[in-house]
């Protein structure tokens, strides 16, 4: 469910569920398009010579996906900023699962701040964060 | 009594939380805890004042510390200022056998955190530099915990017969209360806590959700 303003949204309201497209054609797309091409984003095999447990989902993909995910609950909301704290790899080709839920509120200015949360298959957290937005009256 | 015992605030540098924001959180989603230790990393918080949230939502906020050592991070539970001049709080290669003699020193309760994890937990480096002394307590629920970290945590606890103590390890507000500690009796404040755990009647608790 979206929402179009500040005044539908209540402390503890829960975004809906967002699965991303961490696959590697999906990644191999976008460090095209950011000139993030290397091989440690797009061969799981150069990844793991690297020490990495694969090819990894760029931190600034990431990132573009938890503010798609705020876009597609609030699509007029303006992102003000999404914090990111990386605690493990997200891995290409592996599902993860991004929640995010309203922490505080401010009706005065419209702004929003949001807990997101990067889980994987086994719902450990890889990268979690707070983004603020700002959302119409 | 039910207290989460690991938790940061925007203080720590990883922390998002604001701490109001704790306190709304854990009564709008009616959490089963009744209060939470805020644990910053490398420091103790001596400028903030919770008392007046803390009456305002009915809750036991207390603080502690979150330092480095070789053997990991390790929770410092009833510090007072004479500790923190004990040893640089800030330091991240703290010797484990110093936070813990001066913690006892001073009337705290040094408790390894997630010792389970590589390298900032405790079981990674008892092949190393062998099982150290004094250790009575560990973390054996955190909320931040990976695959088999919790296990280990367990499995190292009951070879070692350490207490075991359950803490969210939250750094953003929806985080917290994932783990707790349950003590038989009242804790009203730092001193009391440091007395609780020395006393040994607590139990490690976990409200994570099972994947």
């Amino acid at each position: 469910m979206s929402v179009n303003g500040i005044t539908d949204v209540e402390f503890g309201d829960t975004l809906p569920v967002f699965d991303p497209d961490t696959s590697l054609a999906n990644v191999a797309r976008f460090v095209e398009a950011a000139h993030w091409n290397a091989p440690r984003f797009t061969d799981h095999e150069a990844a793991r010579a690297e020490g990495l447990p694969g090819a990894l989902v760029p931190g600034i993909m990431s990132q573009g996906f938890l503010a798609a995910m705020i876009h597609r609950w609030a699509p007029k909301a303006e992102i003000l900023y999404v914090d990111t704290v990386f605690r493990a790899p997200v891995v290409v080709d592996q599902p993860c699962h991004i929640n995010g839920v309203v922490t505080d509120l401010d009706e005065a200015t419209g702004e929003v701040e949001i807990d997101l949360t990067v889980t994987n298959e086994a719902g450990e957290t890889r990268v979690f964060g707070t983004a603020r937005a700002r959302l119409p009256n | 009594m039910i207290l989460d015992l690991h938790t940061h605030s925007v203080v720590s540098d990883d922390g998002r939380a604001k701490v109001p924001n704790y306190c709304q959180w854990i009564r709008a989603r009616e959490l089963p805890i009744e209060g939470f230790v805020l644990t910053e990393h490398r420091q103790f918080d001596f400028a903030s004042d919770y008392s007046a949230l803390a009456r305002q939502f009915g809750l036991t906020i207390l603080k502690a510390s979150e330092v480095e050592t070789e053997y990991g991070h390790v929770l410092v539970f009833g510090v007072t200022e004479t500790l923190t001049q004990a040893f640089d709080f800030a330091d991240i290669h703290l010797p484990l056998a110093q936070v813990i003699e001066e913690s006892e020193r001073h009337g705290a309760v040094p408790v390894p955190c997630h010792p389970g994890r590589k390298r900032v937990g405790m079981a990674a480096h008892i092949d190393a530099l062998g099982v150290p002394e004094g250790v009575r307590i560990v973390e054996v629920f955190n909320g931040g915990s990976r695959g088999e970290e919790d296990r280990i945590a367990a499995a190292m606890a009951d070879e070692q017969n350490y207490r075991g103590i359950g803490g969210s390890d939250a750094h953003i507000v929806s985080h917290i209360g994932r783990c707790a500690t349950r003590f038989d009796g009242a804790v009203g404040s730092e001193g009391e806590l440091a007395e609780a755990l020395r006393g040994g009647d607590f139990e490690a608790l976990s409200y994570r959700e099972q994947a």
